[in-house]
């Protein structure tokens, strides 16, 4: 009798440990917020090549913005407050678009989107781009684990993996590419995830 | 890998920690006399730089770096002459305290920066300042490999000389990951912490450093504001910030005062109580309103070049 309540209680633990593992809470956190990661990623994509610009929030409650805007000549950086109208009317002053943006921060915030940023790399002399997505899911850290932050790729175009589902640099050579120092796993062809430290 | 070499890499940065406390205060805190300096009076100039690349037209394929092409190579050296502020040291790197660096050297002596970098990579050593470099045969190798840094893939001359800088300056923060393997660009190998920045300087460029701040103390220096703006007068500063609050990566209670960070302050002002920053970093300038008290709270070294030889 005592066996059986010790295999039942060994087999709890297990389910609850796999269960809070970084590969499942990812590729499940994307399958249930995929609309919306989607819509941030194909909204981003879109108002940064009209001008470049960063957007993410810097505090654990999601009331702080920090906007980085990058013009010809110089990089602007600003701090608001997510209700602030200063926000809207920086948007404005520099041309960008500030109703779809504004949209796309409260989706961000609705998902817990910590931060979305472009990152320009190239594949052989040609560039490329991809969308960085970084995620600060509820109650999902290990205890004692600085591991906080899902970060989700969007890569413009297939990429390759290993058999452990690793992103690698090419077909041939099939070395582990890292991306901001981190290995990133596979979601599908073109989407990827790693578990970091920070968010950007 | 040597298990040693694991052992560092997997405890290093608890031993730096430990370390950071005991060597902070023999830091760069000494001063050098500064004399008044004239900004407008270059080493060389940028059509003599330009002439020189001109006038060698090509350079053959390098034994030495096997990974760069003498096109593209000659083409970064151009772009770099032309455009000193488009230099990027990479995303994700810890290149800044390097790019500050040839920043300077781009500033005061574009031709000597592009003899240096056509002989480095024609003879694979050179000499730069009373410094010479012959980088170890990984360094070589991985110049020209790097990828997923942004601008810096397509990049190889400035690969070759970050590498270069970061294989041969060697300070503390360095003890724990002296010899480069592949990702290193990324870890403590190559970091800079402000002692190491400004010996670089020293050894390197035809500047005099006055230098105040360390490591894990900040500059008694009254009024950083006032005194930045005093220093912006006498030459080139360049400031060593704690990043983890100026450019924040993770929501955290406790941030470490720790600088992690060197940038070319291009111009300091104040108005209406902000103080406005521009400052260059990673290929571009960059502005950024904060409050004196923010400005006091990150700035934990003030390093002023000034040329040498200038009353």
């Amino acid at each position: 009798m005592k066996n059986k309540q010790l295999h039942i209680l060994a087999i709890i633990i297990t389910a609850v440990i796999s269960s809070c593992s970084p590969r499942v809470i990812s590729t499940k956190y994307y399958e249930e917020n995929k609309l919306t990661l989607d819509s941030i990623e194909h909204s981003y994509s879109r108002l940064y090549k009209e001008k470049p610009f960063i957007v993410g929030f810097t505090d654990k409650n999601f009331k702080k913005i920090s906007l980085e805007i990058t013009t010809d000549s110089l990089t602007y950086i600003y701090d608001f407050r997510a209700d602030e109208k200063r926000l809207t009317d920086t948007l404005i002053k520099y041309g960008l678009n500030a109703v779809l943006i504004t949209q796309m921060i409260s989706e961000m915030r609705s998902i817990r989107c910590t931060w979305v940023t472009n990152f320009d790399y190239f594949v052989e002399g040609e560039k490329k781009s991809l969308v960085f997505l970084s995620i600060k899911p509820l109650g999902l850290s290990r205890p004692f684990s600085n591991l906080r932050y899902y970060t989700i790729t969007y890569f413009s175009q297939k990429q390759y993996y290993d058999k452990k589902g690793r992103l690698v640099n090419n077909r041939r050579q099939r070395q582990l590419q890292k991306l901001n120092g981190e290995i990133f796993k596979r979601i599908n062809d073109n989407v990827s995830y790693t578990v970091s430290s920070t968010y950007r | 890998m040597a298990p040693v070499n694991l052992f560092w890499k997997k405890y290093g940065r608890i031993l730096l920690i430990a370390g950071l406390l005991c060597c902070s205060l023999n830091t760069a805190t000494g001063t050098i006399p500064h004399f008044f300096t004239n900004e407008a009076n270059p080493t060389s100039s940028k059509e003599e730089a330009l002439r020189f690349i001109h006038e060698i037209k090509s350079v053959p394929a390098s034994k030495h770096w096997p990974n760069i092409d003498p096109g593209p190579f000659l083409e970064n050296i151009k772009l770099n002459i032309n455009d000193p502020m488009s230099m990027y040291p990479g995303i994700g790197t810890n290149f800044c305290g390097y790019g500050a660096l040839i920043y300077l050297l781009l500033h005061d002596d574009p031709l000597g920066y592009a003899r240096f970098m056509v002989t480095l990579y024609r003879d694979g050593k050179a000499v730069l300042g009373s410094s010479l470099f012959e980088p170890a045969s990984i360094i070589k190798a991985t110049a020209g490999t790097l990828k997923f840094k942004g601008e810096l893939d397509i990049r190889p001359a400035e690969q070759m000389f970050y590498l270069t800088l970061a294989d041969h300056f060697k300070g503390y923060v360095n003890i724990f990951n002296r010899n480069y393997d592949p990702g290193d660009e990324n870890t403590f190998w190559a970091s800079v912490n402000y002692a190491k920045f400004n010996r670089m300087i020293r050894h390197t460029l035809n500047y005099k450093v006055h230098a105040r701040g360390a490591d894990l103390l900040q500059p008694q220096v009254g009024n950083t504001y006032d005194y930045i703006t005093k220093k912006m007068k006498e030459g080139t500063v360049v400031l060593y910030l704690n990043n983890r609050i100026l450019h924040k990566k993770k929501h955290e209670k406790i941030k470490l005062g720790i600088p992690t960070h060197f940038v070319i302050l291009e111009s300091i002002s104040k108005v209406k109580g902000m103080i406005t920053l521009v400052y260059w970093d990673y290929g571009h300038k960059t502005l950024r309103e904060i409050r004196p008290e923010f400005l006091h709270k990150i700035v934990f070294g003030i390093s002023v070049c000034e040329k040498k030889g200038k009353q």
